[in-house]
């Protein structure tokens, strides 16, 4: 039980109050007559009380659910992969312990995607389980919000009052009707994480390199939740185990966690549901049109050639650079050559953002799916001295510059190379030579 | 016993009477002080001033800087009043509510005048429960002026229009009103828990500004503690944490479990520090 | 719960009161004070003997450490909410909010008191103001008011609504000779009405004058407690002898032979306690021996020679 040691007040401590309150009640004042030592057993109560109704809870939270008919990791796995889509909405937290310096600014510049950089973030998110979504990273008095509906999508960040309008490049928009799958919707950059983007990526490439087991259920935002652990069959990676919570009747991710080999108590990264629900949202949640004043820009997206998705644009990167894959699995480590990292640290502080990097396989896409803030792409935040933040999160080492998390590393070497895996540092130095 | 003896019938009017006959005076005292006055006209000057100065330099701030909604007060008035109770909210609404829940027993004590109310008889628990009424009525008005001037002024400068939301929805003009009217409601609940402390503190001295100036760091001891990221396991606990969860009635969909969540730990707040005034203010001798 | 009608049952009855602050410091000591219906009691005691500390204990504002308090037959603090309305108190002086008028201070009191009905409330103020004499300044802001003022106001407020008992610690603290004797006559008509009154005070000729009953504390002790009479048969009654100075240790020497004791020369006269002698015993003597008696005075014993005699000549507050 909770750490909450009972005390013992006569009962009619409380009918004292009551009347005390009220005023006498009859000719003797019964709570003048209360010795001061039950007085004092009052506050200790009161506190017992509330230690009582907010741990209790927790406590209670953390505790297996009732019994749920057993399911094998791989039948478990193949739900989620074939689950069918149902509108979701609810609160996701997101809580990153990547050991960054830190560098929140949202109390600053408002909510931003660059809150995901550390500590813990609460969204709001809103599914009709087809093609609209909305996503709100909510801030103490601000919000960043992505709302898809179909072949568009808007960005607005009430800080800067600034909205962001994608489309699908006009020649591409019959490919996408007759593509109508979710993998082909515009790319959003400073996108927001959900439990099951995150274990999508994790439980695609699960079978290979990694060992499959499930774990006795568990329950997140009030539901019942199978849970499947992954544990990568090789310590040559940074991560130590995933573990993803599975809703035992929809079949839809509610959480996943992703544990460091650096800290194997607490999760490095956790994505999860506290409130959930599946009933369809309001269609006028995917209904956005940017307020009056709002600065707004357009933005035309191309869809990714069939057969490119592996590829990051390499545009973005430099004229010039090139792109390798080292490594297998876990210990995938993906390298970007004559990458002009000044070039991107400039478009970027001047509000010129690259194109993202997400979609190469291995495990650093997980990684990267939440980070991606890292390698210098920080939308939303026009103001933010991006140099600065690069000194920041990078420390010097002997030809380059490395950038370590307890799930992620990347070097930039000076020669203009950045490589990145989900691996310890010394693996990108031995690589980079 | 029987008052057969007694040649002075003592029929105490019901309690409930007494207690609002009770509350009446606290409120009387509280609202009749001159320098509870001043204070309050000082806290509904603030919108006056921000939206004096808008108005005059006809510059609307850059997007993302100064206060929160301080840009968007320009374009509608509306937001004049959050822009307000934003400010106000880390020091001057605390310094409000330190000066009438630190002043209730202590001001009391020091003037003497809580043994003759302890002789009249008034109970002490009945006592303290209108002192604490009567300084959370306090708060109140001090967020309700600074409102009511916000909206007045904005509106006098700036006009009054539909409300674009933290989500970048816009509502009509009366749903915002409504929303206006929750977050109202939201900071005077949020000043709960403060108004308890004080009263606490109050009843540990009989030197007014000792229990003032000691609520008045409470809150600033909070609101630092909540900003050192190292101490974010305490920080949902923090008094002043949730003050700011205001923004809730700003988003697309009010989520009430994020509001119940801030006037819980309020509730907490109230309980814990509420009895250990009662019990202190019970148990104390009152000697001065 | 108590036995008796009035006759029988005391107005402050204590029994072993005794508060040990948390200083360590014993302010009162097992006192058990009797206050008699109807009675006019001075409650006397040098600077910080623990009189205030009693009355506050009486009236439950300080809970004791030990012993119990019975006011008016109810025991407190318990009985407080029924029997407080009966009492009238004024304690360490008058306490009241200096920015508000002396009437609004005395509304304030009147209405947070649940037995007081708020029609008759300005009937009740007026009254009391009057008493006082400060009906002419009754809309001054206290704090304009005089050491003087304030006193009274602050016995206005004990005397807002008919009392049967009245604890007044200082009563004329701060009062010019005229409000002296108003707070004398006051007692006085209270006592005459039925009220029982406690007056505690240093200023003994004014005890003296009004008290039916005296009560003397020392150090937290009850010294002495009863009529006033019987208090003063507690004193020595003195024979002093006027005559020419080369006389003096004639008379002396002539007292000690009748038997009296502790014979001394105090200035002009030679002075003894009586004893059980009688004085014209000591007439007798003095003359037929020749002496020139210029004078002789039976000196019977005040309250001050009680008084000093109780609780030491000392100067110096003793705690
Ligand atoms: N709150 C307190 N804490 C500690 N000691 C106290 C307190 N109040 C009174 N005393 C001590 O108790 C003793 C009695 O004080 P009290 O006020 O009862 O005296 P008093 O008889 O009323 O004196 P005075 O004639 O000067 O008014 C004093 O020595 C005083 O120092
Ligand atoms: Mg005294």
């Amino acid at each position: 039980m909770a750490p909450t040691g009972t005390v013992r007040v006569p009962s009619d401590v409380v009918l004292s109050l009551v009347s005390g309150t009220l005023g006498h009640s009859g000719p003797m004042d019964t709570t003048r007559s209360l010795s001061p030592r039950v007085r004092w057993a009052v506050p200790a109560v009161a506190a017992g009380a509330v230690a009582a109704a907010f741990l209790v809870p927790a406590a209670v939270g953390a505790v297996a659910s009732d019994d749920l008919p057993a399911v094998t990791a791989d039948e478990l796995v193949d739900r989620v992969a074939n689950a069918e889509k149902v509108p979701v909405s609810g609160t996701v937290v997101y809580t990153a312990r990547l050991g960054l310096p830190d560098v929140t600014v949202s109390e600053l510049q408002g909510a931003g995607p660059l809150d995901l950089l550390g500590g813990s973030t609460t969204m709001r998110v809103w599914s009709d389980g087809e093609d609209a979504s909305r996503a709100a990273l909510l801030g103490d008095v601000s919000e960043y919000s992505v709302v898809r509906s179909g072949p568009e999508a808007w960005t607005y960040s009430s800080a800067d009052d600034e909205a962001v309008h994608y489309v699908v490049d006009p020649a591409d928009l019959e490919r996408y009707e007759a593509l109508a799958d979710e993998a082909a919707e515009p790319s959003v950059e400073g996108d927001v994480p959900t439990p099951s983007e995150a274990a999508d990526l994790a439980l695609a490439q699960a079978r290979i390199y990694t060992d499959i087991t499930t774990t006795d259920p568990v329950e997140v935002a009030g539901r019942s939740a199978y849970q499947v652990e992954l544990r990568p069959q090789t310590d040559g990676t940074l991560v130590d185990r995933i573990r993803v919570a599975v809703d035992a009747e929809t079949s839809v991710v509610l959480r996943t966690q992703v544990w460091s080999v650096q800290d194997t108590e607490d999760p490095a990264l956790e994505v999860g549901f506290t409130d959930v629900s599946f009933d369809a949202p309001d269609p006028s949640v995917f209904d956005f049109s940017p307020p009056a004043g709002a600065e707004v820009r357009e933005v035309e997206v191309p869809l990714p050639e069939p057969g490119t998705m592996e590829k990051p644009g390499s545009e973005a990167l430099g004229e010039d650079a090139g792109f390798a894959v080292s490594g297998t699995g876990w210990e995938t480590v993906v390298e970007v050559s004559d990458v002009d990292v000044e070039e991107i640290l400039g478009a970027t502080a001047e509000g010129r953002l690259p194109e993202g990097s997400t979609g190469s396989s291995g495990a650093d896409d997980l990684l990267e799916e939440f980070t991606d803030a890292e390698e210098g792409e920080l939308p939303g935040i026009p103001e933010l001295d991006t140099q600065a933040l690069y000194d920041q999160l990078t420390t010097p080492v002997d030809g380059g510059r490395l950038l370590t998390s307890a799930l992620l590393s990347v070097l930039v070497t000076d020669d203009g190379r950045v490589l990145a895996g989900a691996v310890p540092p010394a693996t990108l130095e031995e690589l980079a030579g | 016993m029987s008052i057969v003896d007694t040649p002075v019938p003592v029929a105490p009017a019901a309690p409930a009477r007494a207690t609002a006959r009770l509350l009446r005076s606290e409120l009387r005292l509280v609202f009749g002080r001159v320098r509870n006055l001043v204070l309050l006209a000082g806290l509904a000057a603030v919108p006056l001033l921000i939206g004096t100065v808008l108005f005059v330099t006809q510059s609307t701030p850059v997007a993302g800087q100064g206060p929160p909604f301080l840009d968007r007060v320009t374009g509608n008035g509306v937001f004049l009043v959050f822009a307000a109770l934003v400010s106000c909210l880390p020091f001057l609404l605390p310094l409000c509510v330190a000066i009438v829940s630190g002043d209730a027993i202590a001001g009391e004590a020091s003037t003497g005048t809580l043994r003759y109310l302890l002789v009249v008889p008034v109970p002490r628990t009945r006592l303290l429960l209108a002192k604490a009424v009567a300084a959370l009525a306090f708060a109140g008005a001090a967020v309700v002026a600074i409102a009511v001037v916000g909206l007045a002024a904005g509106a006098a400068y700036f006009g009054v229009g539909d409300v674009v939301l933290l989500s970048g929805d816009t509502i009509p003009l009366a749903a915002g009103m409504l929303r206006t009217l929750g977050v109202v409601g939201y900071v005077i609940a949020s000043l709960t828990g403060l108004v308890a402390v004080g009263l606490f503190l109050s009843t540990l001295t009989e030197v007014p500004v000792a229990a003032m100036a000691s609520t008045v760091v409470v809150a600033i001891v909070s609101g630092v503690l909540d900003a050192l990221p190292q101490l974010s396991a305490i920080h949902p606990g923090l008094l002043t944490h949730h003050w700011l969860d205001f923004g809730e009635f700003l988003r697309l969909e009010v989520d009430a479990s994020t509001l119940l969540a801030g006037l819980a730990v309020q509730g907490a707040w109230v309980a814990i520090f509420g009895a250990l005034a009662w019990s202190r203010f019970t148990t104390a001798d009152v000697s001065s | 719960m108590t036995a008796g009608g009035p006759a029988a049952e005391p107005a402050v009855r204590t029994r072993g009161l005794t508060k040990r602050f948390r200083s360590g410091q014993v302010a009162v000591d097992h006192i058990d004070l009797v206050v008699p219906r109807g009675a006019v009691y001075g409650f006397l005691g040098p600077n910080g003997s623990g009189k205030t500390t009693t009355i506050r204990m009486l009236l439950g504002l300080v809970s004791p450490t030990a012993g119990s308090v019975e006011l008016l037959g109810s025991s407190m603090p318990g009985g407080g909410p029924v029997v407080l309305p009966r009492v009238g108190a004024l304690v360490e002086g008058p306490a009241f909010h200096p920015y508000l008028s002396a009437r609004a201070n005395l509304e304030r009191l009147d209405a947070v008191d649940a037995t007081a009905s708020p029609q008759s409330r300005p009937g009740r103020i007026d009254a009391a103001l009057e008493r006082v004499g400060l009906t002419a300044a009754a809309a001054k802001k206290y704090r304009q008011y005089s050491l003087g003022m304030k006193q009274r106001l602050g016995l206005a407020a004990a005397l807002l609504r008919p009392r049967d008992l009245l604890l007044l610690d200082e009563p004329t603290n701060g009062l010019d000779p005229q409000g002296t004797r108003e707070v004398r006559a006051l007692v006085r008509e209270l006592a005459d009405g039925g009220a029982t009154v406690l007056v505690s005070s240093h200023l003994l000729s004014e005890i003296e004058q009004v008290c039916s009953h005296v009560g003397i504390m020392s150090r937290g002790e009850l010294l002495a407690q009863g009529t006033r009479a019987e208090i003063a048969e507690t004193g020595t009654t003195e024979v002093r002898v006027m005559t020419r100075p080369d006389q003096r240790a004639h008379v002396a020497r002539v007292l000690t032979g009748l038997g009296l004791e502790d014979v001394r020369v105090d200035g002009e006269v030679v002075a003894a306690p009586l004893g059980g002698t009688a004085v014209e015993k000591v007439a007798q003597a003095v003359v037929g021996d020749g002496v020139d008696l210029l004078g002789l005075e039976v000196r019977r014993p005040t309250l001050e020679d009680v008084f000093v005699r109780l609780t030491g000549e000392g100067f110096d507050v003793d705690r």
